[in-house]
């Protein structure tokens, strides 16, 4: 899957680069608002995870090329910029989603997914990992060949996990994810270690042991052995 | 009070102070002037019968003897005043007399002459009704003056007011104004515009200020955030105390980050840079906010009940700032909520009521709203929750309230529409 990520700070750029290197998209970078624009008139991509505020010009213009185009690209809008009318405006022109930053990479790739998923399969996509098969349209999940019953939130949290298969996701950035804004006092965490035994419960009821690991005071982590 | 109504107060006590001056002045002076003429007259009466008796003739016989009497026996000398009754109208009226010796035939006689002055009550009443007749005229024209004068010479003046009470800052514009005749409001109306014209620029410049300072801060907030979470993912981080320091640093990254996000936030409604608005519909919003924190809910047991009867009419917010508000406010009563306790929501068209229940707090209620006030100084939030609340409630103008009841340990939040 190939991916341009269009951010004009360089440490940034070459974190995310390196994170979603990783993560197993082809990823090219973009610096500038005349690098993006000459980039996705020339190639095809996937995705385009785009900055709105550029040195040389505003991302929303980036994201009105690729929609005159005609592109089949999907487009995650990240801005420094909480402002709603932004956010608003990147909806309005036609992008899939919206990220304030600073975000959690994980996070990051979990959208990415989705919007991958959305644009590429409709519908006709499943995740496997090891024993576990996911049809995440259907909002299925079998283990074994076995239908496996999850809450909402259960399985949001298992789709998350299985967006970032063995990496550390942080206590924090999973609950964001699951509460969607900031949770910002100390015992919420309570609530993510309840379904997360849950669900390791039920993992384990259907002989899908060991897959979440608990790296100690940091977060979970989803093992692929 | 109107200007106008003001200087026509001042104005009128002078007139009513020198009214009654002029009043005092013209009734002495009246007085005054009177009873020399009639001194005059009574001493010309006199030389006239001092001739007469001079020359040997009789005194002459008046029809009137109350304005000449002649007795044998002597009287005291010189002008009185005296009062006589009139049988005509029954009362008593004011005379000058003036008594003198004169010897007539031989004989000495004491004449008195007397002549009537004015009746002093007469003589107030007309002085009173005249002015008291100037002073209505004189009120009537002031007041009928002054109503055509706001009319007429007030008009840009309550132009240029009208257009005061619609200008905000955010519109970002400069104010203009008609030309005005009239110097000051003209002189007025200038400095207004070169007013507007700072006003814009600086607002602008500050606007500019909080993006750039909001974005220059967030970026290196987020690169920190993506590196520490790499970091996380290094093998070398199974050493506890290795993950343990990337932890802190992590978390403190994290509260940093949250607490710039809420500090621009403030900035920015105080900055009231969020003009544009939408219809709410709070109670969608209310249940939408609830479901979210249902986990939350859970994990500390908590009951939450919404009870969302009528919701107000025509309340229309910034989306950003409605989320924010309900988002604070139930955030809030969760953290300082017991495990097992429970929150009621309460909406009625006047007002939002969540309350919770909760260990009593102590110290000021009212400090409750400033920043940076939190009820444990080690929570790991920056306490700026209810100031957002009520940031935005001022800059709806909402009343935010709180109130503790002791008997059922309950804490109530008021927002009042």
């Amino acid at each position: 899957m190939k991916l341009l990520l269009v951010e004009d700070e360089p440490a940034l750029r070459t974190t995310l680069m390196e994170y979603l290197r990783q993560s197993g998209y082809v990823c090219e970078v973009a610096g500038s608002y005349e690098q993006a624009l000459e980039k996705v008139k020339l190639y095809e991509y996937d995705c385009v995870v785009l900055d709105l505020t550029l040195p040389d010009g505003n991302g929303l213009d980036i994201l009105r090329a690729l929609k005159a185009d005609g592109s089949r690209a999907g487009v995650l809008i990240i801005s420094a910029r909480a402002a709603l009318d932004d956010r608003l405006a990147g909806l309005d022109l036609g992008a899939d989603d919206y990220l304030t930053k600073p975000f959690h990479l994980a996070e990051l790739n979990s959208r990415l997914r989705a919007i991958i998923r959305r644009r590429q399969f409709q519908g006709s996509h499943h995740i496997a990992f090891r024993d576990l098969l996911v049809w995440p349209e259907q909002a299925e999940v079998f283990v074994r060949e076995q239908p496996l019953t999850l809450t909402r939130k259960e399985y949001d949290l298992l789709l998350f996990l299985l967006a970032n298969p063995n990496r550390v996701l942080t206590k924090e950035a999973i609950a964001e994810h699951l509460c969607g804004d900031a949770v910002d006092s100390a015992d919420s965490f309570d609530f993510i270690y309840t379904h997360l035994k849950n669900l390791r419960k039920k993992l384990q009821e259907k002989g899908a042991d060991n897959y979440i690991r608990t790296m100690y005071g940091v977060g979970y982590k989803l093992s692929t052995d | 009070m109107k200007l106008l109504a003001k200087t026509n107060r001042y104005y009128l006590l002078l007139t009513t102070v020198l009214f009654a001056l002029a009043g005092v002045a013209l009734y002495y002076g009246l007085y005054a002037a009177l009873r020399s003429e009639v001194e005059e007259q009574l001493s010309n009466a006199r030389l006239h019968l001092e001739r007469r008796a001079a020359a040997g003739r009789p005194l002459p016989e008046t029809p009137f003897e109350y304005q000449l009497s002649v007795s044998p026996v002597p009287r005291p000398l010189g002008y009185r005043d005296t009062l006589l009754l009139d049988a005509e109208e029954q009362e008593m009226v004011p005379f000058r007399q003036l008594t003198f010796r004169l010897p007539v035939q031989g004989q000495p006689r004491w004449v008195t002459l007397r002549k009537s002055l004015v009746e002093t009550d007469d003589v107030l009443g007309v002085v009173l009704s005249v002015l008291l007749a100037v002073l209505g005229l004189l009120l009537l024209g002031v007041v009928g003056l002054n109503r055509w004068l706001t009319r007429r010479l007030w008009a840009p003046f309550r132009h240029t007011l009208h257009t005061l009470r619609h200008y905000g800052v955010q519109e970002n514009r400069v104010l203009m104004f008609p030309p005005v005749s009239t110097d000051e409001f003209a002189e007025l109306n200038d400095e207004l515009t070169r007013l507007s014209q700072r006003l814009v620029a600086d607002y602008e410049a500050m606007r500019e200020f909080t993006a750039n300072a909001a974005h220059e801060t967030q970026t290196p907030l987020a690169i920190m955030q993506a590196k520490l979470e790499q970091m996380l993912q290094l093998p070398e981080l199974e050493n506890p105390a290795l993950a343990t320091l990337a932890t802190d640093l992590y978390q403190a990254t994290l509260r940093l980050s949250r607490l710039h996000q809420a500090l621009t936030l403030l900035s920015k409604i105080e900055n009231r840079q969020f003009a544009e608005t939408a219809p709410l519909h709070l109670a969608r919003l209310l249940r939408e906010k609830a479901q979210q924190l249902q986990p939350l809910l859970d994990a500390r047991n908590l009951t939450l009940t919404l009870d969302l009867a009528a919701e107000p009419a025509a309340l229309h917010l910034h989306p950003g700032l409605a989320d924010s508000l309900v988002h604070n406010l139930l955030q809030n009563a969760v953290k300082h909520s017991v495990r097992g306790g429970t929150i009621a929501v309460h909406l009625t068209s006047l007002a939002l009521v969540i309350s919770n229940t909760g260990p009593a707090i102590s110290g000021d209620p009212a400090r409750f709203f400033e920043r940076f006030q939190k009820h444990e100084a080690a929570s790991a939030s920056p306490g700026l929750g209810l100031s957002i609340v009520q940031q935005i409630g001022r800059y709806y103008g909402f009343a935010v309230s709180y109130d503790f009841s002791p008997t059922n340990s309950c804490h109530t939040l008021r927002v009042a529409f």
